[in-house]
């Protein structure tokens, strides 16, 4: 499944389209904390996240995410949607609350 | 605006990651500007500021007391004042009160993005006290940019001259540093993916790209979050990737627990950033096969890790 289909299932604009975004996601990362982000070292991750910064897309492209999906519909700055188009990341933001988003994208992936 | 100004805004916007992205970023806005001032107090009246213009070739004069700035007397002020009948005036009456000032302690992109911004034809520069210490212009931004050319020129020339030969393991040489400001959120982060990219574009070997990349980007971070500022320097050579961040201050009291995991002395702000959970040098450590630090409470600190890139590839998990 990508990014883009994960998009639908979590009712998610696509802001941006980047390199990865007809990847087949292997891994997801719901956090907040970027420093637990760079912990993991999984390819192809999918990194779901409450917060809004720039830094998020800067570590989603440190650890090669796939991309990056923004929840709880919070408003995104439009420096984020340059350094989307700049470091080629795909981002999303969805209306749904980090856990409900967990939930659906854990139901869509059957990953464990 | 000049050629010069115009390159340097452009690479201020990221569009070109040039030297002169790093002298624009490590240079502040003390060093450029000019710091000898004309200045007058505000019972000076037009005329008299006005003669001081024409005397000293100037176009705008500063009004200051004892360090406290009041305002700024332009030549429009003081065509306004021939026009209006009141030259006679205390220049306090006229002066241009509202007004766009820098503080010394900005980069100099900073100066770049407010001449671009308010096309103003100078700005006064104020320190942390709120007194006048000096005044920018174009033509010192000119001036100073072409004068670090020149030395940034002096000294790549001076690397290449030390380059190992292609012979060697993995020829690539790469040496770069990039300035890191405090609190710069705006940019932290652009440098460890600026390393990234060149590696991905030198086809090294993903887990170690991404080594190289957690490595800088957490040092990188660092800077930003805990020092008043320092220098991440990158090289590649002999088949080993050595990052290096440096600072002058604030310094670590006690490394060692620095380096423990979930520790931080980061503040609320930062930790709604996303960062300070602790987890930066334990990071830096984890993915790097040699790690050196070294600090002193009220001096600065020196963090260098090294990644083999021809050794056996760790697990960063």
């Amino acid at each position: 499944m990508t990014i883009l289909e994960v998009s639908e299932v979590l009712k998610a604009e696509v802001l941006v389209k980047g390199e990865g975004c007809q990847k087949a996601i292997r891994h997801v990362v719901a956090s907040d904390l970027m420093s637990d982000v760079l912990l993991v070292d999984e390819d192809d991750m999918l990194l779901l996240t409450s917060l809004s910064s720039d830094q998020v897309l800067r570590t989603a492209q440190i650890v090669g995410a796939v991309g990056v999906i923004v929840v709880n519909g919070k408003p995104l700055p439009s420096s984020m949607v340059n350094v989307a188009h700049d470091l080629r990341m795909t981002l999303a933001t969805s209306p749904f609350s980090k856990y409900d988003a967990c939930v659906a994208v854990y139901e869509a992936l059957k990953l464990k | 605006m000049s050629d010069a100004i115009q390159k340097a805004t452009d690479a201020a916007t990221g569009n070109e990651p040039l030297v002169l992205l790093e002298l624009i970023q490590r240079l502040k806005v003390r060093d450029v500007m000019t710091s000898k001032l004309v200045t007058v107090s505000r019972s000076d009246t037009m005329h008299a500021v006005q003669e001081l213009m024409r005397q000293m070739k100037i176009s705008g004069v500063p009004v200051e007391e004892n360090g406290r700035f009041f305002g700024l007397v332009s030549i429009d002020d003081i065509i306004r004042a021939l026009g209006g009948g009141y030259i006679n005036d205390a220049c306090s009456k006229h002066m241009t009160t509202k007004l766009v000032v820098l503080e010394d302690d900005m980069p100099l992109s900073f100066a770049l993005r407010y001449f671009d911004r308010y096309r103003y034809g100078r700005f006064p520069v104020l320190n942390r006290d709120q007194h006048l210490v000096g005044i920018i212009c174009q033509r010192d931004i000119n001036r100073a940019l072409l004068v670090e050319l020149t030395n940034e020129l002096n000294r790549i020339e001076s690397v290449s001259s030390h380059m190992p030969g292609a012979d060697m393991a993995y020829s690539i040489y790469v040496l770069r540093e990039f300035p890191i400001c405090k609190y710069d959120f705006e940019n932290a982060g652009k440098a460890a993916n600026q390393i990234k990219q060149v590696l991905q574009e030198k086809k090294f070997p993903p887990k170690v790209i991404r080594r190289i990349a957690v490595a800088a980007y957490e040092l990188e971070i660092n800077l930003c979050v805990h020092s008043d500022g320092g220098v991440l320097s990158w090289q590649i050579s002999n088949g080993r990737a050595e990052i290096i961040a440096r600072d002058a201050g604030p310094g670590i009291e006690d490394v060692e627990w620095a380096c423990r995991d979930g520790t931080s002395t980061a503040n609320e702000w930062i930790r709604s950033l996303g960062f300070g959970a602790g987890m930066g040098l334990a990071n830096v450590k984890r993915v790097s096969d040699e790690f050196e630090i070294t600090s002193k409470k009220g001096s600065g600190t020196t963090v260098k890790s090294v990644i083999n890139i021809a050794a056996p590839e760790l697990s960063v998990s």
